[in-house]
């Protein structure tokens, strides 16, 4: 037997409750009469519910297209307060990930929970704790930037003071009532942001946030994610800027052709790849003698020489040992420089062949 | 509850703004007008109300369907197409929150503009004329509003139903020409291949009554007649009419369509991915 502690997604009291493994409980919150389910936990993802640590969790999603796998069983989970990036090429299953755990698409088979509560089952208790910010911001036309938040607002329940607030701390107080249809690219992208932040919600996915920015709007937004996750927002980006993602995200999985093929944080997965820095070595004077010695080091993967430098690929290991080579052989070093792998290179690495 | 009523109010805000609402009002008092003075090759100015309603039949079963329709074909393929349906549905509202919001925002819209354009109308009219039959003009706002909501349902079923916005306008089109051209022509046409012409005049058989109340168009007629005598038409082979035609009837049928329509609707947008 379990004992189970929730929340009440509307009036935040604590419903104590106890069950089996797999068992389905109706809920009833006895101060608001909020109606709801709880499915406990089976035994092989009890520990982590049992903390209340996971805020989004995917186990074994598929989801055909006309007989196609757009997804095809797939499972991860999204810790309470980590920057999750979500990465992949064009048409991999990104989007309709997102779409199911948003339940905009009916999936095949697979358990999607937010918070605990199934998508499928407890719908829009699910969707209380989300934001969102689509890949292809909308609005409605006619409606002016405020009456548009104020819409959400009321769906969300929440004040619509919030709403000038947002719309003052994305730069469109000057837009505040023109009407959405006369907006630019980025400030519909902006008032995008703002609108997936409108009650302050715990989870926040964002679809290509970036998309149709300015570099000051780019750095508004990032900026707006790294201060919700200070607030102890859980944030699941998917991005096609993977520089952005690496500056942020705690965590990254990668998705290709439906299927999931990495998922660790990015040191992780250079480790997984065994993917080598590339040592910088700036000299006074390269002579044939020190490239000759340098090519005779042991355990280096390749060598590129540029004017007075040589980038050498290695282990970090091996960097001393061609550093005392290159003295040995004369060569009076200026500079060394050390880059750790990219996020692009193990994404490339990844998802070869595409 | 609170979720359909913000989107139904958003609905009507959204067409306030564009001046639809503006517009329609404005073509509905109009046409009552026009209709009333000059409508009757027999007397000169204003005709009462009963007339004028005889008048404007033809024209609001011609108006009525096609304006619903417009209003809501694109209501949800629209909005998946824009991209903002994804917004909406990633919010705290289930699918049949949202096509029950927006069936109530479009069809208040429709009724605040009968109301007020045919209010209006006939507020003027009974300024000039004596005799007022306000019940029956009454009754005849009341089945105006019906039919179009009838239509606004079936709108939003083609809106679920076609995967683009311009396929679901060619249905819509289509389904008016089918309700006011096609289907009475094949009623008739049937009437006529069975029986014998002189007698269907004077006496239609009953399964042509019947068979009339599957076109929501007839019973929107026939509720008004019912209350303000035989229109002016060109079905004068169903004025008279079988005693099992009355409000109530007329009434639930028509509220069936809707029901229907609503089902159906909901049916096909909860299939939906978007």
């Amino acid at each position: 037997m379990i004992s189970k502690t929730i929340k009440c997604p509307k009036c935040k009291n604590i419903i104590k409750i106890k069950g089996n493994p797999g068992e389905k409980k109706l809920l009833l919150c006895s101060k608001c009469n909020q109606k709801g389910k709880y499915i406990f936990p089976s035994s092989d993802n009890r520990d982590d519910i049992e903390k209340g640590s996971i805020a989004i969790s995917v186990k074994n999603l598929i989801k055909n297209y006309n007989g196609t796998n757009a997804v095809n069983n797939i499972s991860f989970k999204v810790r309470k307060g980590e920057i999750f990036g979500f990465l992949g090429p064009n048409g991999a299953g990104k989007t309709t990930t997102i779409k199911s755990i948003l339940g905009l698409v009916n999936v095949d088979s697979g358990l999607i929970k937010i918070n605990d509560f199934d998508v499928v089952d407890s719908g829009k208790n699910a969707k209380n704790f989300i934001g969102y910010l689509p890949e292809r911001v909308a609005f409605y036309e006619n409606l002016s930037a405020f009456q548009n938040l104020c819409f959400i607002a009321e769906m969300k329940k929440t004040s619509k003071d919030e709403c000038k607030i947002l719309i003052k701390e994305f730069g469109l107080s000057n837009a505040i009532n023109k009407k959405v249809g006369a907006f630019s690219k980025g400030m519909v992208q902006r008032l995008g942001m703002a609108r997936a932040l409108i009650g302050n919600p715990p989870i926040l996915i964002l679809d290509e946030p970036s998309g149709g920015l300015d570099p000051r709007g780019v750095v508004l937004i990032r900026s707006k994610i790294r201060e919700m996750k200070k607030m102890g927002s859980t944030i699941l980006i998917s991005s096609h800027i993977l520089s952005e993602v690496q500056a942020i995200c705690d965590r990254v999985c990668i998705i290709n052709k439906g299927e999931i093929v990495a998922q660790d944080t990015v040191d992780g997965l250079r480790k997984t790849l065994n993917i080598k820095p590339k040592i910088t070595i700036e000299l006074e004077k390269l002579s044939e003698n020190i490239i000759k010695s340098v090519n005779e080091v042991k355990g280096i993967e390749k060598i590129e020489i540029r004017d007075n430098n040589i980038d050498v690929i290695c282990d970090s290991r091996i960097k001393a040992r061609v550093i005392i080579t290159i003295e040995k052989t004369g060569g009076k070093i200026i500079n060394i420089h050390t880059k750790d792998p990219s996020l692009e290179e193990v994404f490339m690495k990844f998802t070869e062949g595409d | 509850m609170n979720s359909i009523f913000t989107i139904s109010k958003k609905e009507l805000l959204d067409n306030v703004r564009n001046k639809w609402i503006i517009i329609l009002t404005i073509i509905f008092a109009s046409l009552t007008l026009v209709v009333s003075y000059f409508g009757s090759i027999f007397t000169d100015g204003w005709q009462d109300l009963g007339i004028t309603i005889q008048g404007m039949m033809s024209l609001v079963q011609l108006l009525i369907p096609i304006i619903a329709l417009m209003l809501g074909y694109s209501a949800i393929i629209g909005e998946i197409e824009k991209g903002s349906m994804s917004s909406l549905l990633s919010l705290p509202v289930t699918r049949l929150e949202i096509l029950l919001g927006k069936f109530i925002g479009l069809g208040s819209l429709l009724a605040i503009t009968i109301i007020i354009g045919f209010g209006l109308a006939g507020i003027v009219i009974g300024f000039n004329v004596s005799d007022v039959d306000y019940l029956g003009y009454i009754i005849f706002i009341f089945a105006t509003i019906m039919i179009g909501l009838v239509f606004l349902a079936l709108a939003l079923f083609l809106s679920t139903l076609f995967n683009k916005r311009s396929t679901a306008m060619g249905g819509a089109i289509f389904l008016w020409f089918f309700f006011n051209i096609i289907l009475p022509i094949v009623f008739v046409g049937i009437l006529a291949a069975s029986s014998d012409i002189i007698n269907i005049i004077n006496n239609a058989p009953d399964w042509y009554h019947i068979l009339n109340l599957f076109n929501p168009l007839q019973v929107y007629s026939f509720l008004v007649t019912l209350n303000v005598g035989a229109a002016l038409s060109f079905d004068t082979i169903s004025i008279a009419y079988p005693e099992y035609y009355s409000n109530i009837l007329m009434t639930i049928i028509l509220l069936s369509w809707i029901i229907c329509f609503m089902i159906l609707s909901y049916w096909r947008f909860n299939k939906r991915d978007i």
